[in-house]
């Protein structure tokens, strides 16, 4: 159970671009090695009676699968990510309006869920919504022998033994939402917590990076 | 969502200027706008994007039995997705009257003109043919969805490669990617199609209209044609009239056109293939444009894992332990009342698993009831379990095997012993 | 479909009628009485029954309401005995979600809707037998139905299925030609002006012959427009006769 060395423990190759598309409000597509999802933000906009909140906004998560229909696996991914969302944004500020996110998977190669939390992250950015703090995801496998993996690959994930997928807030890198999947102690569970959030700070950075980028030009 | 309504000044300038033959863009009338296509990292994965319309095709086979009166054909099946990413007027599941009317024209396009060879997806004559499912996403409505979405459905199943398959006799083999390289669709011809606005009642023409032109079109011609200067289907919409030399001069254009982009798909095809060959890594990631701002790309990265181990130890040794004696909770198994039974002691006695196992061999109340007398004695006998979760139900199942939560307040050697006597009690009741 | 020649060398087609010659039309008007319109039309083989209501006050969706034009509101079904298999869905799948909007566009163009503001005019027209160029029957059926409604239309809207074979058009395709792989135009007309309300073509179909081929439809459905024409007038005889006029 314990952790030997840092080989497996490394982040895929990371890719982001905002401000992809032109009718969303914000959009980010996020890129985590070979897996991507493509984000949109529409909002705050008019909500339909039904629907509405009287004193927040009310927000909804739609997860495209790139073949088929929806089906009940990506309900329930579309409440993990609603979830955490709803966590994090100041719904407050804008009662009886709407905000929803759309996210399309381009590809799945692993670690599909993290990836697209952090296009939502991104595109919520973009999209100029008011947020209490940043969340990023990160997925950890333990695979056969015990060894922690992080950001799985697909081939990884198959072979794991345990898959997890956590949020991690911004501020106090504490856990939004957690999805597992498979059998693990209490041991293996905290171990991976404490590197979802390790890795977590990397991830950080790079939305910093990305955004400290993208308004260069104008803070000049 | 609502899409916001056209002004009517708005209107009002985009007719006035279309008159005086001026576009939003700065277009020529029979100009098209930029197209880009790109590819994903699987075979069949497609991204096209005309000016700033954008749209995603996926290609994907499967063997089903075939349709019964046509046994030796393979199956073609189509499906345009309005994602609601598109345009807030798209909602999730509607069948909204845009989705039937593009979805149509693209079967008829693709379909009805036989541009690929549905016979050479047959494998087994009868019983098992390839079905060809061609996904299109639409990510961004800027106008003219029809053409992106053709473009895009048409490159894809050209970049698209199915398992090879081998027949010996009987016995059918379906070799995956690694064992065998997978072979492309035998495709005839790549039919295309223009779409043509018009505006006040057929005066004017636009080709490639952009989504404000839309809005205030009268209608639209589609022109669906391949190089071969064959037109593979044609589709007025809208209640417009038109004039026959009105049709034939959009043909014309058409034919002009569809050449046009019919080489930029097979010089995007070329070049994927050679980046394919070459063996980089081709995909969505490689297309971020790196020079955008927008856009920012970090390498593969350690993560740092130096006090992981004693960060989890520390954590699950503070956790508040959970309490010695927990209370067996009584789980009635779903469909077995209670009436009459009373439920479990809930003072923290402790019950044994043999027990329970005799309890649900016997599957009979009254039974149940003698071995929790039983039971009741043997409380006094053991300790220190953790606790157990009573089932009370009228199963007759042999083997059931009852896990324990794991308590991590003791030290590692104390729950190896736990554990052992757990099992050896789980031996014991699968004995019986 | 080897085997089956579609026109011989004669000229003759499968039913032995000439390349350019169309099927025997008999049609009726004001079928139902309590319908504001109705007709009975049978191009050869195929059957079509037409109802017009309207125009009438908005129903459903009120926000559908135009404030200058009438809504018109097309339903298109084929009955489930219409085809040699039975129908197993008559409708709300795609085809007839389609074919209602190409009829409701036809008509749009033809009817004048400037007339009646904030109003519906509902159209439903059902295929009872189906042997080919189910749209164009629906459209003359739809024809006779609107006028015996008394609802001012521009012209007749007459609409002819037109294929290609062997270098020659041939007016007025049946099931076995149409299915027989034949590139089909199906072109809805407003006679007298020589517009076209709608113009639909699948299956391949070299572009140099598209000219030729829309002319032959074009021909045909002014074919078709007398015989409505003589149908309309001979209705109206009947009807003055009646009442005495």
């Amino acid at each position: 159970m314990e952790v030997c060395g840092s080989s497996n423990v490394s982040l895929r190759e990371f890719g982001c671009e905002q401000s992809l598309l032109s009718r969303p409000d914000g959009s980010a597509s996020f890129i985590q090695g070979d897996t991507s999802v493509l984000a949109g933000v529409y909002g705050p906009a008019e909500v339909k009676v039904s629907k509405e909140i009287y004193d927040r906004a009310t927000l909804e998560v739609l997860i495209q699968p790139k073949v088929g229909l929806p089906s009940v696996r990506e309900r329930s991914q579309e409440q993990c990510v609603r979830e955490t969302c709803e966590a994090s944004l100041l719904l407050s500020l804008h009662p009886r309006s709407s905000l929803t996110l759309i996210l399309q998977v381009l590809h799945d190669d692993g670690s599909l869920l993290s990836c697209a939390l952090n296009a939502a992250c991104m595109a919520l950015m973009d999209a100029g919504l008011p947020m209490s703090c940043l969340f990023c995801g990160v997925t950890c496998a333990i695979d056969t022998d015990g060894q922690i993996i992080t950001d799985p690959t697909a081939a990884q994930e198959k072979e794991s033994r345990a898959l997890m997928t956590f949020a991690i807030d911004s501020t106090e890198r504490r856990v939004l939402m957690s999805s597992t999947k498979g059998s693990f102690t209490v041991h293996e569970l905290q171990q991976c917590i404490a590197v979802s959030q390790k890795a977590s700070e990397k991830i950080f950075q790079f939305y910093r990076d990305s955004v400290r980028r993208r308004y260069s030009k104008t803070l000049e | 969502m609502k899409d916001t309504p056209l002004a009517n000044c708005e209107r009002d300038f985009l007719l006035k200027a279309i008159e005086e033959k001026k576009r939003l863009d700065g277009r020529q009338t029979y100009d098209y706008r930029k197209i880009k296509i790109t590819f994903g990292t699987d075979y069949g994965c497609c991204f096209v994007d005309l000016g700033r319309t954008r749209v995603m095709a996926q290609v994907s086979c499967e063997l089903v039995a075939p349709k019964e009166n046509r046994p030796n054909e393979g199956i073609m099946f189509f499906n345009i997705e309005l994602s609601p990413m598109a345009s807030p007027a798209f909602e999730q599941g509607r069948q909204s009257e845009l989705s039937v009317k593009l979805n149509r024209q693209l079967e008829r396009c693709l379909r009805n003109s036989k541009c690929i060879d549905t016979e050479s997806l047959c494998v087994v004559s009868g019983e098992k043919v390839w079905q060809i499912r061609v996904d299109v996403h639409m990510l961004n409505h800027d106008g003219n969805l029809m053409d992106a979405a053709s473009i895009a459905a048409i490159t894809a199943l050209c970049h698209f490669r199915r398992p090879d398959v081998a027949i010996q006799g009987d016995e059918v083999t379906v070799f995956s990617p690694e064992e065998r390289d997978p072979i492309p669709l035998s495709i005839y011809h790549m039919p295309i199609s223009v779409s043509f606005s018009f505006f006040q009642q057929g005066t004017y023409l636009l080709v490639d209209p952009c989504e404000r032109e839309e809005r205030v079109m009268d209608g639209l011609l589609m022109i669906a044609m391949n190089k071969h200067r064959e037109i593979c289907s044609i589709q007025s919409s809208g209640g417009i009239m038109l004039l026959k030399d009105q049709v034939m001069r959009c043909s014309k254009i058409a034919s002009v056109k569809v050449s046009e982009i019919t080489e930029l798909i097979g010089k995007a095809l070329e070049n994927d293939k050679k980046a394919r060959k070459a063996g980089g890594r081709c995909g969505f990631a490689e297309s971020i444009p790196q020079e955008r701002i927008t856009a920012l790309k970090m390498e593969e990265s350690p993560v740092e894992m130096m006090d992981v181990t004693e960060r989890a130890n520390d954590i699950v040794q503070k956790a508040e332990a959970p309490p010695q004696t927990v209370p067996s909770p009584v789980v009635p198994v779903p469909g077995v009342g209670q009436v009459g039974q009373g439920l479990q002691n809930t003072w923290g006695l402790e019950d044994d698993d043999e027990e329970e196992e005799e309890e649900e061999e016997n599957g009979n109340r009254g039974e149940e009831q003698e071995g929790k007398a039983s039971k009741m004695e043997k409380y006094e006998k053991e300790e220190s379990r953790g606790g157990d979760v009573v089932e009370i139900s009228d199963s007759e199942e042999e083997e059931v095997v009852i896990l324990h939560p794991e308590t991590s307040d003791k030290a590692p050697v104390n729950t190896g012993s736990r554990s052992s006597s757990h099992q050896k009690g789980a031996a014991k009741s699968k004995k019986k | 479909m080897a085997g089956l020649e579609l026109l011989s060398d004669q000229g003759y087609r499968l039913d032995g009628r000439k390349a350019t010659e169309l099927r025997k039309v008999q049609a009726r008007m004001g079928v139902f009485a309590q319908a504001d319109g109705s007709a009975y039309l049978e191009q050869g083989n195929t059957k079509a029954l037409a109802v017009v209501y309207g125009p009438h006050e908005m129903r459903g969706s009120r926000s559908r309401t135009l404030h200058d034009r009438a809504v018109i509101n097309c339903q298109y079904s084929m009955a489930t005995f219409s085809t040699a298999e039975r129908k197993r869905r008559p409708h709300g799948d795609r085809k007839s979600t389609e074919m209602s909007l190409h009829l409701k566009q036809t008509f749009e163009a033809a009817v004048m809707t400037q007339l009646y503001p904030r109003s519906q005019i509902d159209i439903y027209v059902k295929i009872l037998q189906s042997d080919g160029g189910n749209y164009s029957v629906c459209v003359n059926a739809a024809t006779l139905a609107v006028i015996d409604a008394g609802i001012p239309m521009r012209d007749y809207v007459c609409a002819c299925t037109v294929g290609f074979v062997d270098e020659t058009p041939l007016a007025d395709l049946c099931y076995a030609e149409e299915s027989g792989g034949v590139s089909s135009l199906a072109l809805a007309l407003l006679p007298r002006g020589g517009q076209i309300a709608l113009l639909q073509m699948d299956a391949r179909l070299h572009q140099d012959h598209l000219e030729t081929l829309i002319e032959a439809a074009m021909t045909a459905c002014k074919g078709v427009s007398k015989v409505l024409d003589e149908v309309v007038r001979q209705h109206l005889q009947e009807v003055s006769v009646l009442t005495g006029e």
